[in-house]
């Protein structure tokens, strides 16, 4: 006598079957959501990409844009000028204030800290660029200016790394840390020669992240960072950059001159930039990932 | 014996020892150099929230606390230069299409995004999800204006030319898909603003549903199995059930990224100045408003001030959707650095 399968639950039932197919087909037709969002990333690359390439040479990269045309050379050192000021400002910031975070505050400020930060993320760039209008362009009197640029990205950017920091240094492990202070190690010490070499390859991928994501940035520059036609010359000119040369052309007409085509490969410099850097971030990330393994065993 | 061999602390006697508990070990080692580092790095971890103050503060100044009134939430935007006693502020127009906006976009983002995070955590092998999760990271790389010139160059001629009217010849009847064909005029308008938007929000959405569907006790999945559940029944009955308060706050932080969105949604949804009759009619968000007429507002007293009120309603209205998103949160994460394995799960 074989043992009898039970008619409502067990494997032979047509319930038991209906159960199985139901997961089958969702573990098929979920994924395919995929597509929703994969599609329009790569149509989105293809178009931008098949704009801007057939006019993209060296002379794009090298002369200033001109009324109808011309290439980006203003527009990229401004944006690596407004990227350079508002990462040296938001990282110093960042770091310092994730470290105090994670090391020093008891848990009530470090948990109001990381409220600020993270509220401070949330606030729309459209806000930022209006305070940054008025705080450093206004009431300074600078008039627009890189500094103000770059000082109003850098409130942008420095939620980004200071979580990261925080979190980078709030994850030295228990052991490294112990055995820093076992041995007699003051708080100076353990943070540079222990938790800083741990710590600092995720805060670089903060800071990567953070770099991603200010150059992408167009609202809080419209009012802060002016515009112009050639490279910058110091902190108090005004600058131009390749979201706001987008912004400026991208409703051109296309029969007449050359401008949409500049906003394009703009947007193209701009996407490869981006992804250079999220392939950057993952390679550190994974590094960093097998170490801390290492560490841990 | 009242001393531990290992730390050389003095254990108190039994008697003593089982009235009171015995504290914790403190976190942090005493040392005497806390006080000059923690005086020394404390001022910039307080600075994200005083940038918080100072906006308020900036802006709460530049609008000489001047229009705040019901007349404000009207739906007359009438700003006249030439006559100040005539010109009208309403802002309700504007109210109304980042209302719709935000949330056609965080519903087709929120539904797209737990379909995604349920398939990168159940139902696809490691590779292919870790591979398909640095794509949809990408799509949150991809600059705003980015987005606002391929809506605007290649996508809107597509849905002037073909999407829409499409929808209005077979989906006319439906509420917001009909109307005349003049509302379709160059493709923008509300219908490309969401579904660019959506592009924008699903990311964030996405890397949070994620997290806390991860978050799921492995004992609870795998008791689920265990009692010969599917992993679809699991999913339904475990995992969502368990993550609802995670996904709930990642729809909120989705619509806050989405209320705040300005210049690819300026870029794509046509910009008029009046209530969209249909889904392809143009209209204008606050943020919309906010980024197009602040340049003729530079010589123009009353308009900047106007617009300054809207900025600042526009902040703590995220600001509170944010807080509340937050709450629900339960491992405070920041999108796509929560994305990045802790060393908890490294060291798994």
């Amino acid at each position: 006598m074989t043992a009898t399968v039970d008619p409502v639950w067990g494997t032979d039932s047509p319930r038991w079957r209906r159960r199985v197919a139901a997961d089958r087909y969702v573990s098929y037709l979920l994924p395919l959501l995929f597509l929703a969002v994969l599609y329009p990333l790569l149509d989105l690359i293809y178009w931008i990409g098949a704009e801007a390439l057939p006019t993209l040479s060296w002379r794009t990269l090298t002369t200033n844009p001109s009324g109808f045309g011309g290439g980006l050379l203003a527009p990229i050192t401004g944006t690596l000028y407004l990227i350079a000021i508002s990462t040296a400002l938001a990282g110093t910031v960042g770091i310092v204030a994730g470290m105090y975070t994670a090391e020093f505050a008891s848990p009530r400020v470090a948990s109001l800290g990381r409220l600020g930060g993270n509220l401070l993320a949330g606030v729309p760039a459209i806000v930022i660029g209006y305070f940054g209008y008025f705080a450093l362009v206004l009431y300074t009197h600078w008039g627009m200016t890189l500094v103000a640029g770059g000082i109003t990205l850098s409130i942008f950017m420095i939620p980004y790394i200071y979580r990261t920091a925080d979190l980078a240094f709030g994850s030295v492990p228990a052991d490294q840390r112990e055995a820093a202070f076992g041995m007699g190690a003051s708080r100076g010490q353990y943070l540079r020669r222990v938790a800083w070499p741990i710590a600092f390859p995720r805060i670089l991928t903060g800071i990567f992240i953070a770099m991603a994501i200010g150059l992408g940035e167009t609202a809080p520059l419209l009012f802060t960072a002016g515009w112009n036609f050639v490279p910058a010359t110091g902190l108090s000119s005004q600058t131009s950059y390749l979201t706001g040369l987008i912004w400026l052309y991208y409703s051109a007409p296309t029969d007449f001159g050359t401008e949409l085509a500049l906003a394009f490969q703009a947007a193209f410099l701009l996407i490869v930039i981006v992804i250079a850097l999220n392939v950057i971030v993952q390679l550190i990330a994974e590094r960093y990932r097998r170490r801390l393994r290492g560490l841990f065993r | 014996m009242t001393t531990s061999p290992t730390d050389g602390s003095t254990i108190p006697p039994a008697s003593e020892a089982s009235s009171e508990p015995v504290p914790p070990p403190a976190r942090r080692p005493p040392t005497g150099r806390k006080r000059a580092g923690a005086v020394l790095t404390a001022p910039l971890s307080w600075l994200p929230l005083l940038f918080l103050a100072a906006i308020v503060a900036v802006l709460l100044y530049a609008s000489d606390f001047h229009n705040f009134g019901l007349s404000f939430w009207g739906p007359n935007w009438f700003p006249d230069p030439l006559d100040p006693a005539s010109a009208s502020y309403g802002v309700l127009v504007f109210a109304v299409g980042t209302v719709l906006t935000s949330a056609l976009a965080v519903f087709l983002a929120g539904v797209l995004s737990i379909g995604l995070a349920i398939s990168l955590v159940m139902f696809l092998p490691g590779p292919l999800a870790r591979v398909l999760a640095l794509f949809v990271d990408l799509l949150a790389g991809i600059p705003s204006v980015v987005y606002g010139i391929w809506g605007y160059v290649v996508l809107a001629p597509y849905f002037a030319n073909d999407l829409e009217p499409a929808l209005q010849s077979h989906l006319g009847f439906l509420p917001g898909l009909g109307g005349s064909s003049v509302e379709i005029a160059g493709g923008t308008g509300l219908l490309l603003a969401v579904l660019v938007l959506t592009l924008m929000v699903v990311p964030l959405t996405t890397a949070l549903v994620r997290d806390s569907l991860r978050s799921v006790p492995r004992a609870l999945e795998e008791s689920g199995l265990a009692l010969g559940a599917t992993r679809w029944e699991v999913v339904r009955r475990v995992h969502l059930r368990y993550a609802r308060r995670g996904i709930f706050s990642a729809v909120l932080l989705g619509l806050g990224r989405a209320l705040g969105e300005t210049v690819a949604v300026f870029m794509v949804i046509g910009n008029q100045v009046r209530f969209p009759p249909t889904l392809y009619s143009g209209t204008s968000t606050i943020a919309t408003l906010l980024v197009g007429q602040f340049d003729s507002a530079f010589i123009y007293p009353d308009l900047l001030r106007a617009l300054v009120e809207i900025a600042l309603v526009l902040f703590l209205i995220t600001l509170a959707v944010n807080v509340i998103g937050r709450r629900f949160l339960t491992d405070g994460g920041l999108g796509r650095i929560a994305l990045e394995a802790g060393p908890e799960k490294a060291a798994s």
